[in-house]
């Protein structure tokens, strides 16, 4: 026994040396901050930012042969996150990932993954000249300073699809959807005349994002705050509540189906209504006749009142970056007019630049479907940019599965519970 | 010197000759009921292989039966377009092999030694085969992550793939019970006419393992050829990924845009599936023998 | 020869054996064949080095607030000794894992032992398309569970195959997002799945069991299922425990199926898992602590059983 004893320790203490022994190093040095050289950026896996990611580095590998950019595009996950996450901690993340979601940046910013802009001389001026410092403050730190860039964002409305509501006998031109007991009734004669099998189908899944599609718009729009609001949870309010109360009535009347759709429901013509943002334009031009019109309000506000979830991803520069001079001249000409207004063509999404429809008018002119989600692009909610802000998600995920899309609790008990440890979580810090 | 006394022909009977043949009324039954089962158990395989060939996802019961006019192969070309197929498959028998031949080399070593040597030590290391077992890999994960990309800067790698798998200790298992049900004669002979270990194993020992072999490569081989966690987190290239990665992204990302997404997901089904399948019902006929059987012994 | 094992000595202990037949060696201080450490070696090696370190490195971070972060970074890690195991026992997504998968076993494990054996039994005889029928149990074990769930999804999803077959009698809400049928039927998914090892295990058993003890059954005049009652299953023992210890483990460390079946946590943590909140909770929000100290008493709970297991088991 004792033999067994000393040879487990010895083992267990040679794989330690075997291990961790190997020293890890640090990370690059401060002149990283000054320095130039070829670079890594990453781009998301959305067709249309890789044809104009492509073009972009292109055109600056054209005019910079010797701060080469090799691009790559971030292989994705159910989220792409952890991938990033995972590059950080290995010490091998790229200089730039073009596509970080604002939801991930305290948790990154922690590990000391992100390189703060005010390393640069104009970091701060260039972010907040750009995007206009009413809509760029969301995207700063608790600590003020800018780890993102924010990039373009994608206001998310409601679609509809003009040919099922023709079908149902429903306006495919004003259609009425601006109060929620409009929106509710339309979606009654949708089902009822069985044009589609839902509604509108966003997932009802448990991952801790989906809430940005479901609960996150309409409270947005009803309220202007965000989930977490001075250091604390805000959807535990009878307006937190009263959404929550909504969609009960959608899925207890079967108006949206409580399984996850294995695809795109509204592409497929399953769901009369999708919420989502520009980007999935590229998706339904072929496939589907679509209008689309702002998140619905309980007493139907105006649409330039209405606010809106931005799905919104920033740019990111990283750690591990060794030529950062390089990255922030990078992304200041990624975030150009030029390309910006490419990004635009290319894509449909909003570039996070102020005045769109003024600076861009010609693209609009061509393209009017788009002038309403560049309107709605300066009225946008952003996801809390606070510590363990994924754990604060999650839980109020699991309390709206539990009480809204399955009605196991009530909403009141379950949104307290939540908002009670995410307020724990918030004084964590 | 003279070569190692007479190696009986075969060690064992083949299966073959210990089957029972029974009664024709039982093998009748013994027939129907296998079959019910192996319809059920068969025909997720075969819905998904229709679902796959399917222009427009048909989820009536008649779309159980093959339309001819709903039959398409379009979901195999979006696939085809999407995923880089030759290189992830390249990149997916790298990997396999790379891992099947250290788990063969070492793990023969490995199970020969704890089978038939005495040496300090050794009842350790048979204990920690039998951890091993209980762990599960999700614990070992990050830590791993951190050592086999940071410390060794093995990111992208076919090596930084392999290593956690190199040696596989279900097949060091398999090895071993294979060599402890071995004559004991059989060493003691060779160890007579005076022959070291090294020649013991690999002149007595090693040519008798075929079957052995044979069962630890096929079990060996599923794991790695499937594994999608570890290289999805070892690698950030598309090029370097094995197919099952690719066609998870694939699923996860891409999918949604196809004409027929379920289709297209199982046509990526269907195409993961199909080396494993083949070469499983290529040499399952030899796949049964007592080798595994033996370990159950002890 | 070897080969044909008898009753007495099925139940003697490898170690029993060994020392029997092996000529008595000088004792030297590394063993009789130290040839045998080099042998060793690099298995010894590979396994130091991929599992006794990063369980070794998770034991240290479990009683850490911890958090990996980028090489070079500052990040604060204080020790909390035992707080992150006070909190995951007592926090309420970890008991219902762990009731989860409890109840995943409880379905398993029993069909897993009978449907495997009852199959492996009928499998072991001469007849017509045995190939096929052989190829139709492996193959779901052969083939990746990314690949089949989709095709599950398909039958049991709201408007799946099953649902439309069942017509008014399907469940609502559907199976897998029903709260009392998710982990059930993520158990008929796994073993379905698994099936196929398990008969390859009991087929090899089947072979030792000596061709002489049916033939007295059969002189005695027994049934079919008086022969597989009293012949086959106390013949196939020492299988049967491997194939509850086996499956029993794999039930503890459940991850892939919940989390490609129900995407996580299914409805109200119907599916959670210990080792997907483990994951949840160190990958997804970074808190590697708290999912090391998950990681740890899982694993002690899964030795323990698979501990008691054996020895409850293995006692004659």
């Amino acid at each position: 026994m004792r033999r067994r004893l000393i040879s487990v320790v010895a083992a267990a203490a040679g794989s330690v040396l075997l291990g961790g022994c190997i020293s890890d190093g640090g990370g690059p040095p401060e002149s990283a901050n000054t320095s130039r050289g070829a670079i890594e950026v990453w781009l998301s896996t959305n067709p249309e930012e890789v044809a104009w990611g492509e073009e972009v580095v292109a055109s600056w590998n054209s005019k910079h042969p010797s701060e080469k950019v090799t691009a790559q595009q971030i292989p994705a996950g159910k989220t792409s996150e952890e991938v990033i996450y995972a590059s950080i901690v290995a010490g091998n993340a790229p200089c730039v990932v073009m596509n970080t979601a604002p939801s991930a940046v305290p948790q990154f910013q922690k590990a000391g993954g992100l390189v703060p802009l005010d390393n640069f001389p104009d970091g701060n001026s260039y972010v907040e000249g750009r995007t206009g410092t009413a809509v760029a403050d969301q995207y700063k730190s608790p600590d003020g300073r800018f780890y993102q860039i924010p990039w373009k964002v994608n206001p998310v409305m409601i679609f509809y699809n003009k040919k099922l509501f023709a079908q149902a006998g429903l306006d495919p031109v004003n259609p009425p959807l601006k109060t929620w007991a409009e929106f509710l009734q339309t979606s009654r004669t949708l089902v009822q005349k069985k044009v589609a099998h839902a509604a509108i189908w966003p997932a009802p899944s448990s991952e801790f994002f989906q809430s940005w599609f479901d609960f996150y718009p309409l409270f947005g729009a009803r309220t202007q705050q965000q989930l977490v609001e001075d250091g604390k949870a805000t959807f535990d309010t009878p307006d937190g509540v009263a959404v929550g109360q909504f969609w009960r009535t959608m899925y207890a009347e079967k108006l949206a189906p409580q399984e996850k759709y294995n695809g795109d429901s509204f592409k497929d013509g399953e769901a009369a209504m999708a919420i989502v943002g520009p980007w999935a334009i590229s998706v339904y031009k072929d496939a589907i006749e679509w209008g689309a019109v702002p998140i619905p309000t309980e007493d139907g506000k105006p649409a330039n009142q209405v606010y809106t979830f931005s799905d919104e991803k920033s740019l990111a520069i990283y750690f591990a970056c060794e030529h950062r001079l390089t990255a922030w001249d990078f992304v200041k000409f990624a975030t150009a007019q030029d390309s910006d207004g490419r990004l635009l063509e290319l894509t449909g999404q909003m570039p996070m630049r102020e005045n769109l429809p003024g600076v861009y008018a010609g693209y609009f002119a061509k393209n009017p479907a788009y002038t309403q989600f560049a309107d709605q692009a300066g009225r946008i909610v952003e996801v809390p940019n606070v510590p363990n802000s994924t754990e604060i998600w999650q839980t109020f995920r699991n309390a709206w599965t539990a009480a809204v899309v399955f009605d196991n609790e009530p909403i009141d008990k379950e949104f307290a519970d939540a908002a009670a440890r995410a307020n724990e979580l918030l004084a964590k810090g | 010197m003279s070569k190692p006394t007479t190696i009986p022909p075969k060690a064992k009977p083949t299966e073959q000759q210990k089957l029972t043949v029974e009664p024709a009324p039982r093998n009748r039954l013994r027939v129907l009921i296998l079959s019910i089962g192996a319809i059920m158990f068969i025909f997720p395989f075969y819905y998904m292989v229709i679902g796959s060939l399917q222009k427009e996802a048909d989820k009536s019961f008649s779309g159980v039966f093959p339309h001819p006019d709903n039959m398409t192969v379009t979901n195999y070309q979006e696939i085809n377009e999407a995923i880089d197929a030759p290189r992830s498959l390249l990149n997916s028998t790298v990997f396999t092999i790379g891992v099947l031949l250290c788990t063969v080399l070492f793990g023969i070593l490995a199970g020969y030694a704890l089978a038939v040597m005495h040496f300090r030590g050794r009842t350790t290391v048979l204990s920690a085969v039998l951890l091993v077992l209980v762990v599960p890999f999700q614990l070992l994960q990050i830590p791993l992550y951190v050592l086999i990309v940071r410390a060794y800067g093995l990111g992208d790698t076919y090596l930084g793939m392999i290593i956690p798998f190199a040696i596989n200790s279900t097949a060091v298992f398999i090895f071993r019970q294979f060599f402890l049900q071995l004559p004991r004669e059989l060493f003691e002979a060779a160890h007579i006419d005076g022959a070291s270990e090294l020649k013991t194993m690999l002149r007595v020992a090693i040519p008798l393992a075929r079957p052995a072999i044979l069962n630890a490569v096929l079990l060996t081989f599923i794991g790695p050829w499937n594994e999608f966690l570890w290289p999805f987190l070892v690698t950030k290239q598309q090029d370097m990924q094995p197919f099952a990665v690719a066609l998870a992204n694939y699923m996860n990302n891409v999918a949604g845009r196809a004409t027929n997404p379920d289709g297209a997901n199982m046509a990526g089904g269907v195409l993961l599936a199909i080396p494993p399948v083949v070469l499983f019902l290529i040499f399952q006929k030899r796949f049964t023998s007592t080798n595994i059987g033996s370990g159950v012994k002890g | 020869m070897a080969t044909v094992r008898s009753a007495e000595t099925e139940r003697t202990t490898e170690r029993d054996r060994e020392s029997a037949v092996q000529p008595v060696e000088k004792e030297r201080w590394l063993g009789a064949q130290p040839i045998g450490l080099l042998f060793i070696t690099p298995y010894v090696l590979f396994l130091a080095a991929i599992f006794v370190y990063p369980l070794i490195v998770q034991f240290f971070i479990s009683f850490k607030d911890y958090f990996f972060a980028a090489p070079g970074a500052t990040v604060d890690r204080p020790w909390v000794g035992f707080q992150n195991y006070v909190d995951v026992i007592q926090d309420p997504t970890f008991q219902r894992s762990l009731f989860n998968v409890f109840e995943f076993m409880i379905i398993n494990v029993p069909a897993t032992v009978f449907l495997s054996l009852v199959l492996a039994y009928a499998l072991n005889s001469k007849m017509r398309g045995l190939s096929f029928f052989r190829g139709a149990y492996y193959a779901p074990y052969v083939t990746a569970s990314v690949a089949i769930v989709t095709v599950w999804l398909f039958m049991f999803g709201e408007t799946g195959l099953v649902n439309t077959v069942l017509g008014s009698l399907a469940p609502d809400p559907s199976w897998l997002i029903n709260r009392y049928w998710a982990m059930p039927m993520i158990a008929v998914f796994v073993t379905w799945k698994q099936l196929g090892f398990f008969i390859l295990l009991y087929l090899a058993a089947l072979q030792n069991v000596p061709k002489e003890r049916y033939e007295a059954a059969d002189v005695d005049g027994a049934s079919t299922v008086q022969k597989f009652w009293s012949v086959t299953v106390p013949g196939v023992r020492p299988a049967t425990t491997l194939v509850i210890i086996l499956a029993t483990i794999t039930g503890m460390n459940l991850f892939t199926e919940p989390y490609l079946l129900t995407n996580g946590g299914g409805p109200n943590g119907a599916s959670v898992t210990p080792v997907f909140y483990m994951y949840q909770k160190g990958v997804e929000q970074g808190q590697a602590g708290y999912a090391a100290a998950i990681g740890m008493i899982l694993l002690v709970i899964t030795l323990g059983i698979a501990l008691v297991q054996r020895r409850v088991l293995e006692r004659d």
